[in-house]
């Protein structure tokens, strides 16, 4: 398997509080990655260095082949291969579900607008919205919104979508819906890089699980290696935590 | 202005206490013999005659009051400037040397009262026949000695003629210069020239002369008390009897010929002269009820325009504005009912008065108490700022124990006496007069107090020409009676004219119908300031917006800093600054309306900067990393996403700072911008019914400010729902 994204000696520090200390890692085409932790980890923080929502402290980020921490990258190029899916959805609200997912394609002179359009439908059908296209977001629930965001981030035909917990958000009944969808998605062979607090989703999905806590990764192998014979201490009870409630 | 004259009191006081401590010998000077010094080269005031005696006017005026004073004087020519500094020394007495009075001078000297009336003038050479005037200098070499008026004019003008300038040290020079064809034209002290020509010099004189200082004896500063006092006695016993003029015929005798074969040579340098006035200074000049400007000034300005064949602009913009204008080389002259005073002298040339004004005091109608000054006391009387009545009233403030309370404005003034806040005012005679013709129930109880004259003014220095045919239509105006014409149909027969007028404008229907095309106009004015400045106002907010929130901190400097001096500025001077300001720098003229839009789009455009800028703020950070997230640049983030939202935001700061802006454009009224209250205030001035008009205009603000802000109540609605 071809490695997609590259991490070599990442550190990000706001003023003297280091989130990220120093991580390495790599994640193959295909690979569908769910990072669990503790609130303060880093997790969102490493997600988000990986499409230079954050700027790195230090370290080196390639993802098929482009330097991230290079200030000669076009980063709005390297982002329309990432899409990003956020905690709270950040839909557009003065744009309809259908405008929502055809603005970058057609602005960004990818497509015509007609084409966009169809893409927009398909996309729709996918995550079982296409009666919402021209309802506004406020009108939406919760799921609905965030499976309009992912069709959005889908539009631009990314190679790897990150997710950043997608589902913290949602009432309990929401959670199911969007979840489907990301399943789908990881069936049909996108790399995923998700940030989440479903552990049973996790266990499903993923290819392979990583722990973080204090900025470091502390351990990581695959779903069964972690839920059921985690090795460090940190892991364990993190688990014992978030599984026996 | 009080403050200057205490330091100076206190300056002379300070200065006549060390002289007469350190050198106290000079104290007995009384019967001692006075050593004056004087100039070597200055006829006719000072020269040696054949047998190397020293003569002239200077010499002989002061032996002849010396002997009618009875002291004796030891002249000695030693030049002018070793003449300063000796006295300056105490090594003299006095001086006398043609000497102009200035400010700067009565620092270090006191002088006598002027003996007298100087002024300087060009002098070509007598074949010359190019240079007929100022205009012709062009290229050309012009010469006056260092440190006189003349080189001070010559310098000053230097610029506006395109001449180069030669300065030199004696009059001797210069003649020999300007025989060798090294120099074309000099200047210099008019009785100097014409002496000069009388004494047969190849000379000529082609424009008039320019009016100057006045020449004054001078002693050092705090000393000698006495011979000045003896001097002025002695200059008006000589003065009284003959001997004065004597002695000046004796020396200048073809100065009055000289003059008159200039001034038929007089002609306009301009096509045409933009000439400032009051607007609420009836009779001299208000707008009539068609909206036309009429009054004694307007009329007889345009009687003098025609009798001298120049064009002239008259533009009713204010008196102080039309002062500021004239002063920053907006306008070439005003004539505003203004009275010619020694420190307007200093900033303007005046013409000859054309109107002995005076004030008198005004009592309501009904009022039985008083009848003369004596009855003030204890009362509140009134006059307008800055005015002669003012300082009439405060001069006079203690000796009949009244209160005093200066107002704004003539009908403010009207007013207050009416409601009773205010028992007598006091304001020049013509203006009362033509206020009790106006039926304002107003008398006057006593005599008038002699005044001032008024004068048509220039900036001084320039435009000489201007005066020259001012005071040569004048007399023209005064010798064939038209003169007489205009005065009496203002002052002795506006009852007929202006009656009808009168009763119709009392009412709010009458007021209307006769005013509502003038009040149109400064709605009309009122909103397409409004409505272009907000225009460009918008554009300049963006921008300096969009600056501000910007990830560049230079752009983010920039805005901060525009943002920063528009907001600490208050509009007012903003306006100032633009429209006198500018031009004064920058040598081009702007005219009202272009400075108003400039002035309320920077004022509006750095609110509005502040209102993008929050507006932008208050968009989520989500939507700008959703947006970027995609691949959207920052341009296009802000374009599509970011201010689509906060301009919903924003809609209500706009709303509210358009009808800011729209209030605001009275402020312009200040530099003479006729919007709609400048419109009320000019009908104000010619009827004098302020509350009325005053009310009439509110309503007129009120209803369109409302309807405005209803009409954006509609669109932020639809805009909304459409989000």
């Amino acid at each position: 398997m071809a490695e997609k994204v590259i991490v070599e000696n990442l550190v990000k520090k706001y003023g003297e509080n280091t989130v990220l200390n120093s991580i390495n890692t790599s994640i193959a085409d295909g690979e569908v990655v769910c990072i669990i932790g503790p609130s303060g980890s880093g997790k969102s923080t490493f997600l988000r260095c990986l499409n230079r929502l954050e700027e790195p402290t230090s370290g080196s980020i390639l993802i098929d082949g482009f330097d991230l921490t290079n200030k000669k990258t076009d980063i709005n190029l390297v982002r329309q291969n990432i899409g990003m899916v956020f905690q709270h959805f950040n839909l557009f609200p003065h744009l309809s579900v259908l405008e929502n997912i055809t603005l970058a394609p057609t602005d960004l002179n990818k497509i015509d607008r007609a084409e966009a359009q169809k893409k927009a439908m398909d996309l729709l059908t996918m995550v079982g919205l296409v009666e919402k296209k021209d309802a506004y977001p406020e009108s939406l629930s919760g799921g609905q919104k965030q499976r309009v965001a992912i069709a959005r981030a889908l539009a631009m035909n990314p190679d790897i979508m990150l997710f950043d917990e997608p589902t913290s958000a949602l009432d309990p009944e929401m959670v199911g819906d969007v979840l489907n969808v990301m399943k789908k998605l990881a069936k049909d062979g996108m790399t995923m890089v998700i940030v989440t607090h479903e552990m049973g989703f996790a266990k499903e999905v993923a290819d392979r699980v990583i722990f973080t806590d204090g900025g470091n990764f502390i351990e990581e192998g695959t779903p069964q290696a972690i839920f059921e014979n985690p090795q460090n201490e940190r892991t364990k009870s993190f688990l014992d935590k978030v599984l026996n409630i | 202005m009080k403050n200057k004259s205490i330091y100076l009191a206190l300056l002379g006081a300070l200065i006549v206490f060390t002289t007469a401590f350190v050198g106290g010998s000079q104290a007995e000077a009384a019967d001692k013999k006075y050593t004056i010094g004087t100039d070597l080269t200055f006829a006719p005031f000072e020269f040696k005659d054949s047998s190397n005696k020293t003569v002239g006017i200077d010499i002989d005026l002061l032996n002849a009051i010396a002997k009618d004073q009875n002291f004796d004087v030891d002249i000695k020519s030693i030049g002018f400037d070793s003449a300063i500094q000796q006295v300056q020394a105490g090594q003299i007495d006095g001086m006398i040397a043609g000497m102009t009075i200035t400010d700067e001078r009565k620092k270090s000297f006191d002088f006598s009262d002027p003996y007298f009336d100087s002024g300087i003038v060009m002098a070509i050479s007598g074949e010359n026949k190019e240079i007929k005037e100022y205009k012709d200098l062009k290229g050309k070499t012009v010469g006056a000695k260092v440190g006189t008026e003349s080189a001070t004019f010559i310098e000053k003008n230097k610029e506006k003629y395109g001449y180069n300038v030669k300065l030199l040290d004696t009059a001797d020079t210069m003649y020999d210069m300007l025989y060798s064809g090294n120099l074309d034209a000099i200047f210099d002290d008019y009785p100097v020239i014409g002496y000069a020509i009388t004494q047969g010099k190849d000379l000529k004189m082609v424009t008039d002369y320019e009016r100057g200082g006045q020449y004054g004896f001078a002693v050092k500063k705090g000393t000698n008390p006495e011979l000045i006092k003896k001097f002025n006695a002695g200059l008006k016993k000589l003065k009284a009897n003959g001997t004065y003029d004597k002695i000046l015929a004796k020396y200048i005798k073809s100065e009055t010929t000289t003059k008159n074969t200039t001034e038929t040579s007089i002609k306009p340098v301009k096509d045409e002269y933009v000439i400032g006035t009051d607007i609420t200074f009836a009779p001299f000049e208000f707008s009539a009820t068609n909206g036309e400007y009429q009054g004694i000034d307007i009329e007889l300005l345009n009687a003098i325009a025609k009798n001298q064949g120049f064009t002239v602009k008259i533009q009713p913009i204010g008196f102080d504005t039309a002062v500021q204008q004239v002063q920053a080389n907006q306008i070439d002259g005003m004539i505003a009912g203004m009275t010619i005073t020694d420190e307007r002298k200093k900033s303007f040339d005046f013409s000859s008065p054309y109107f002995d004004s005076g004030i008198v005091m005004a009592v309501a109608k009904k009022n039985k108490e008083i009848s003369t000054y004596k009855d003030l006391k204890g009362k509140t009387v009134g006059a307008k700022v800055g005015t002669e009545s003012a300082d009439f009233i405060q001069k006079n403030k203690d000796k009949y124990g009244y209160k005093v309370k200066l107002v704004d404005t003539t009908d403010t003034m009207y007013q207050m006496i009416a409601s009773g806040n205010m028992d007598a005012i006091f304001d020049d005679y013509p203006v009362i007069g033509y206020a009790v013709k106006q039926g304002q129930p107003l008398k006057m109880v006593t005599e008038k107090e002699k005044g001032g004259s008024y004068g048509f003014a220039v900036k001084k220095g320039t435009n000489p020409e201007l005066i020259a045919m001012f005071n040569q239509g004048l007399k023209e105006l005064k010798a064939n009676g038209d003169y007489d014409k205009i005065l009496n149909k203002y002052i002795d027969s506006a009852k007929k004219k202006d009656t009808a007028a009168t009763v119709d404008e009392s009412t709010f229907g009458g007021l209307l119908k006769n005013n509502y095309p003038s009040l149109l106009s400064g709605l009309g004015k009122t909103l397409s300031l409004t409505f272009i400045s907000f225009a460009i106002a918008v554009v300049i907010g963006v921008l300096f917006g969009l600056m501000n929130v910007s990830n560049i901190k230079l752009l983010r400097f920039i805005a901060t800093v525009y943002i920063d001096i528009i907001r600490g500025i208050p509009l007012l001077v903003l306006a100032m600054f633009i429209f006198i300001g500018i031009p004064n720098l920058a040598g081009f003229k702007i005219n009202e309306m272009t400075a108003g839009i400039i002035t309320l789009s920077l004022n509006a455009g750095a609110y509005i900067a502040e209102i993008v800028r929050g507006g932008i703020k208050a968009v989520p950070v989500g939507q700008t990393e959703a947006a970027r997230s995609l691949g959207l640049s920052y341009g296009k983030t802000m374009q599509k996403i970011i201010l689509p939202q906060a301009f919903k935001i924003m809609i209500p700061s706009f709303i509210n700072q358009f009808v800011i802006s729209l209030k605001d454009t009275t402020i312009l009224s200040a530099i003479g911008l006729v919007e709609l209250l400048q419109s009320g205030k000019i009908i104000i001035a010619r009827n004098l019914q302020s509350f009325k008009v005053y009310l009439i205009i509110s309503i007129i603000y009120i209803v369109v400010i409302t309807t405005l802000t209803k009409l954006s109540g509609v669109i932020e609605r639809r805009i909304s729902k459409n989000g």
